[in-house]
């Protein structure tokens, strides 16, 4: 690329793209705040905590002479280098749940949303890909006023 | 075995922010994306929604993937456009939304001669699509060749041609005083 070329290039580059708007800014916000989680999430809590303990004990790890060396080792140091190239999901279900009362006694308005996340990792030497799709749920509880 | 790629931090290392908070990221990172958003599809307002959609699903639940995030969020956004404009397309023709799309600067405004800015729009927007598309990610992204050409789906060479005519296209249309300062 000659000189003047160069020179227009960085004559471009020192342009800034225009800020989204405020809307957009507003929105994010809106979406990515921390969500308020309803009196179910904490009844859920001991009956997590008992699954994992369960899980725990079930799958204690072996005494330390018993163990193997690991087979993945040298399967470890020749592993591709995949990076995450794509990542979508595709909703394939919503349903309304209604209305449920918080913690504090406010009400809102429950949805859950089923998915499919797929993610597609690539390895840029060798093009080598994996695909991986999970379901997954997601549940929304949005308080509601009914002034 | 693993899988797992190369762990790098949220953005580019060179000029990643330290503060791990989305509105640090997306102040830095937000006109960038959008910028490349306008390149595909027909309206501001349809640009924003799908910044906004795939913003949304990277800092959720795609941040910790490792990997360079900026070509992530790119990939997301321009399959969430494109998925929009087919939507669009069994719609009703919405021109007036293109107009105001059109009409709304594609950058800042500059303190002193703003002119050429306004020109440099102009000429942006008589480019080619598949042309001005290479431009925003190479020059207001910061994406490689490689990078491009695995966005576009196009090999790099055909990106970096792409380039250069879009570069060269612009120079002749923009006035000698704004190529040479």
């Amino acid at each position: 690329m000659d000189d003047d070329l160069q020179k227009f290039e960085a004559e471009l580059k020192a342009l800034r793209p225009a800020v989204p708007s405020r809307e957009l800014m507003g929105a994010l916000e809106r979406r990515l705040a921390p969500r308020r989680m309803g009196g179910l999430f904490w009844l859920g809590l001991p009956a997590a905590a008992a699954a994992c303990l369960l899980l725990v004990l079930h799958f204690r790890p072996e005494p330390a002479a018993n163990r193997q060396p690991p087979a993945t080792a040298s399967m470890t140091e020749t592993a591709p280098a995949l990076k995450p190239v794509a990542a979508d999901d595709v909703l394939v279900d919503t349903q309304d749940e209604g209305f449920v009362t918080l913690a504090d006694g406010t009400q809102a308005r429950r949805t859950r949303q089923s998915f499919v996340d797929t993610i597609t990792w690539e390895d840029p030497a060798t093009h080598a890909s994996l695909r991986w799709s999970v379901p997954r749920e997601e549940v929304n509880v949005l308080p509601v006023n009914f002034q | 075995m693993t899988l797992r790629g190369k762990t790098t931090p949220l953005a580019r290392m060179d000029d990643a922010p330290n503060d791990d908070s989305w509105k640090n990221w997306f102040q830095r990172y937000g006109p960038r994306l959008l910028l490349c958003a306008r390149q595909w599809t027909r309206s501001l307002a349809d640009a924003e929604d799908v910044v906004q959609d795939a913003f949304i699903r990277f800092w959720r639940r795609q941040r910790g993937l490792g990997g360079e995030p900026l070509p992530l969020l790119l990939t997301s956004i321009r399959r969430a456009a494109f998925d929009r404009a087919r939507r669009e397309q069994r719609r009703a023709a919405r021109e007036q939304e293109t107009e105001a799309g059109e009409s709304a600067p594609l950058f800042e405004p500059l303190a002193v001669g703003d002119e050429r800015r306004m020109a440099v729009e102009a000429a942006l927007r008589r480019l080619p699509a598949e042309q001005r598309e290479v431009l925003a990610l190479k020059i207001w992204s910061n994406l490689t060749f490689e990078e491009i050409g695995g966005q576009l789906e196009i090999s790099p060479n055909t990106a970096a041609s792409r380039y250069r005519y879009a570069l060269a296209a612009l120079r002749k249309e923009l006035t000698p005083d704004f190529c040479h300062g």
